[in-house]
């Protein structure tokens, strides 16, 4: 007769543990807070081992760069011109490419001749436009606000577009049916329909833009943290580098989850599109 | 008949006129601005920048720089692949390895490659190893991420079928998961190929510009010593253009292999 | 419930079986089946029908091993079952077929693991595929994807999948669940020939049969188990002393009407109370799968 068989394979999906909230060890908070224990303890390891301060200082001595860059304000001095730069640059962006996306997403004709152009210049990334724009521009402030309008430009106009033409039909027929205008219908039922998508696509733009506009200060600017990491680097002054880099890091991954709990909280009827 | 294929032919050739008539009217604006309206004699022009291409291409080594770039793109695409992909199974498969190693992924994820540009400048110095270093990091997350998002949705019923049917383990994780999971982990191909692609000029550029641009080599170091030094705008469009076409055949080439790696979906 | 028989061990043994399911994030109980006790014979064909709740692919899972009980044990000619194995072939409701494999191959997957491919070779695996591509009446469609099958064509593909693994114990869940009413007449009785009705029991593969069909559950079956809900347990179990083979005719005699009622009786107040059911009673409910 045939055996059973001895092989376990996937979980059966219950948890056998009956009872009430999970324990604290068991929460995301705390297998974060071990993962990057785990993650730091490596890392000194690495370096004790490595040996080499220059190109792996140890833990310590960046959290002490940090403190020292906080202390005397050139972090938040650079954070802010990075910041200010980044605020303008989506905002230019925003302004023109939302009013064009709605524009091409209600209007099939103009959006059967514009699509081509913008399908044309969207493979030339951000970033292949800088030697030009150094030289339109010069090295200071607008090459890197300009780089992230360019690469913010693009998510945002596609998904607005998107948005505006994933429109459920059946919501404007609704709306006609009740004798609802134009101008009415675009601001009670296009906007608000289109507005998840269009909400993802800005923050795609930030992402974009927050990646972006580290290469372009690190090429093109006098100041900012791109051009921070890259002045220390020249320096050799390691711990400073890799302090500025876990800010940038860390300033990306908060705007992130910042941006998806506002998402969540300005469209809670739109379902979980995963990103 | 002829009505019909009349018809026809009128749509395809509005098609074609919807197509072509804005991007060539900028050109030829664009030309005209060039000939009459510009100050600077160094202005890009289309005529030029089609003089100046067909220079690079026969003296100027634009196809041996175009080559290099790609070389280093493929190398560290492949070795993004193969450790995103591994990771990315195996994370997807146990969740304790998921949840252990998600913080620190998440932490990283929107870390810009730029952004790891001085320490892979310290660590490699300058050349091949260093933007070779940036382009495996620029690929790794979105082959990663993808990975684990294709194995962790595969549907439960084909792992518990197999498994009745007393398909040992490993053979699960090989012949069913894997395959399941591979629309997702080709999607991130294709756009870890797209970021490794913009990644890769970033990084020459990048490189160029902080070591005097000499020994970056690749298109992006190009672009920069002709911004630096030889200030040839017309050339500097080329290689704009040269970034984009590639782009644009490395996004239809992986979404050829899409088509062709899964016959099974319509 | 049946007693079990004193002379002989039953090929499958359900004894008080339980199974509850913890809520992730409440830690709510819910008790799926409660104090199942079933004794199958080798080459029975049973089917279990209930109401929507009642626990019927709990109890299935269970004895594939996909999951394991709460309380109690099962039994498969006297070992306990922990583990999927290819001894219990299963059919899902949606068939499971891998979408990336042709016809052929999906029936011929389990046959390079497992019990009945080792020590075949190539070619014996291949005559043993092309055997039941036959038997089931897919001659011609090996090479086709599951996406270019017909929903009856894919439950013909999901069978032969199962019978050519060659497990002793057939389980199906509500297999032909998906096919539309004149498919499924006539799947009915291509499963019963395919199964091998006119063989002497001991000699066919022992089947159970999860179905919320009660016509097609008297047609088919030796016995019934008919299960109720809040929570999940056999309410009892009827057989049914038609002859075989079962053919059209069959539905015609008076006896099969009176053992569809019978059992219909048995769930009908559940199944009324299945459809008003809001749920939130304060005792715990059986509210997990059916």
């Amino acid at each position: 007769m045939a055996a059973n068989a001895t092989t376990a394979v996937t979980s059966p999906g219950t948890i056998a543990v009956p009872g009430a909230a999970p324990r604290f060890t068991k929460t995301r908070l705390f297998r974060a807070i071990r993962s990057f224990a785990v993650f730091l303890a490596i890392w000194w390891g690495v370096a004790a081992w490595v040996e080499n301060p220059i190109q792996l200082p140890t833990p310590a001595r960046v959290a002490t760069a940090l403190f020292d860059l906080a202390a005397s304000g050139e972090l938040l001095e650079h954070m802010l011109i990075s910041a200010t730069r980044l605020v303008i640059a989506l905002l230019v962006s925003i302004a023109l490419a939302v009013p064009l996306g709605f524009f091409m997403g209600l209007n099939a004709r103009a959006n059967a001749y514009l699509d081509p152009l913008v399908e044309l210049l969207r493979p030339i990334s951000g970033i292949a436009w800088i030697p030009l724009a150094l030289f339109i521009f010069g090295v200071g402030d607008v090459l890197p606000v300009f780089i992230m309008v360019y690469v913010a430009f693009f998510p945002l106009l596609l998904n607005t577009i998107a948005g505006v033409r994933n429109v459920d039909r059946k919501l404007v027929d609704a709306a006609r049916t009740m004798g609802v205008g134009r101008a009415a219908m675009l601001r009670k039922v296009i906007v608000p329909a289109a507005f998840p998508t269009v909400m993802v696509g800005f923050r795609l733009a930030f992402a974009g833009a927050w990646a972006a506009i580290i290469a372009a200060e690190l090429i093109g600017s006098p100041s900012g943290l791109g051009f921070a990491i890259e002045w220390y680097r020249q320096l050799l002054m390691s711990p400073k580098v890799f302090a500025f880099i876990t800010m940038i890091g860390s300033i990306g991954y908060v705007c992130d989850v910042g941006l998806r709990a506002l998402q969540r909280r300005l469209t809670p009827w739109a379902d979980g599109t995963g990103l | 008949m002829t009505t019909a294929t009349a018809s026809v032919n009128g749509s395809a050739w509005r098609r074609l006129l919807e197509v072509t008539l804005v991007p060539l009217a900028l050109v030829v604006v664009w030309q005209l601005w060039g000939m009459f309206l510009a100050t600077d004699a160094r202005a890009p022009v289309p005529s030029r920048v089609v003089a100046t291409f067909v220079d690079l291409v026969a003296n100027g080594g634009l196809v041996g720089a175009l080559l290099q770039s790609l070389t280093r793109v493929v190398v560290g695409f492949a070795i993004a692949l193969v450790t995103g992909t591994t990771l990315g199974l195996l994370m997807g498969s146990y969740p304790w390895l998921r949840d252990s190693l998600d913080p620190i992924i998440e932490a990283f994820r929107p870390l810009a490659p730029m952004a790891i540009l001085p320490i892979v400048l310290l660590w490699f110095g300058t050349g091949t190893p260093a933007a070779t270093a940036i382009v495996t990091y620029a690929a790794f997350f979105p082959l990663l991420v993808n990975t684990v998002h294709g194995v962790t949705r595969v549907d439960r019923k084909l792992v518990q079928a197999a498994s009745t049917m007393g398909v040992p383990r490993t053979s699960i994780l090989l012949r069913v998961v894997l395959p399941a999971a591979l629309p997702s982990i080709l999607l991130g191909a294709r756009l870890s190929m797209g970021i490794a692609w913009t990644a890769i000029i970033a990084a020459e550029l990048g490189v160029g510009a902080k070591s005097g641009g000499g020994t970056s080599g690749g298109i992006g170091q190009m672009m920069f010593v002709f911004y630096s030094y030889s200030i040839d705008l017309n050339a500097i469009v080329v290689c704009m253009i040269v970034v984009g076409v590639v782009a644009l055949l490395i996004d239809r080439l992986f979404r050829i292999a899409e088509r062709r790696l899964m016959p099974w979906r319509q | 419930m049946t007693t079990a028989n004193a002379t002989a061990m039953p090929k499958l043994r359900l004894a008080n079986v339980s199974k509850q399911f913890v809520a992730p994030r409440t830690g709510q109980l819910t008790t799926a089946v409660t104090d199942v006790n079933l004794d199958i014979e080798t080459g029975e064909f049973i089917c279990v029908v209930g109401p929507s709740g009642c626990g019927k692919s709990t109890v299935m899972n269970l004895v594939a091993g996909l999951d394991s009980p709460t309380a109690g044990t099962i039994e498969v000619d006297g070992r306990a079952v922990t583990a999927p194995g290819a001894d219990r072939g299963v059919m899902f409701q949606d068939y499971a077929l891998m979408p990336w494999m042709s016809v052929y191959d999906n029936i011929g997957f389990g046959l390079n693991y497992g019990t009945p491919g080792k020590g075949f070779t190539q070619e014996k695996r291949d005559e043993r595929v092309r055997h039941f591509v036959d038997l089931v009446g897919l001659k011609g469609s090996e090479k086709k994807y599951p996406h270019q099958l017909s929903g009856g064509m894919r439950q013909r593909v999901a069978l032969a999948r199962l019978l050519a693994n060659g497990p002793d114990i057939l389980l199906m869940d509500e297999p032909l669940g998906a096919l539309d009413a004149q498919t499924r007449l006539i799947l009915q009785v291509e499963l019963l020939r395919i199964w091998g009705e006119t063989a002497p029991q001991k000699e066919r593969k022992t089947a159970i049969f999860i179905t919320h069909d009660i016509e097609e559950a008297v047609f088919l079956a030796d016995r019934v188990v008919v299960m109720s809900t809040h929570p999940g347990r056999v309410k009892a179990v009827i057989p049914v002393d038609l002859p075989r083979p079962r053919t059209e005719h069959t539905r015609a005699l008076p006896r099969f009407g009176e053992l569809g009622e019978k059992i219909w009786n048995l769930i009908r107040d559940e199944a009324y109370r299945a459809i008003d059911d809001t749920g939130g009673k304060a005792a715990p409910v059986a509210a997990a799968g059916h």
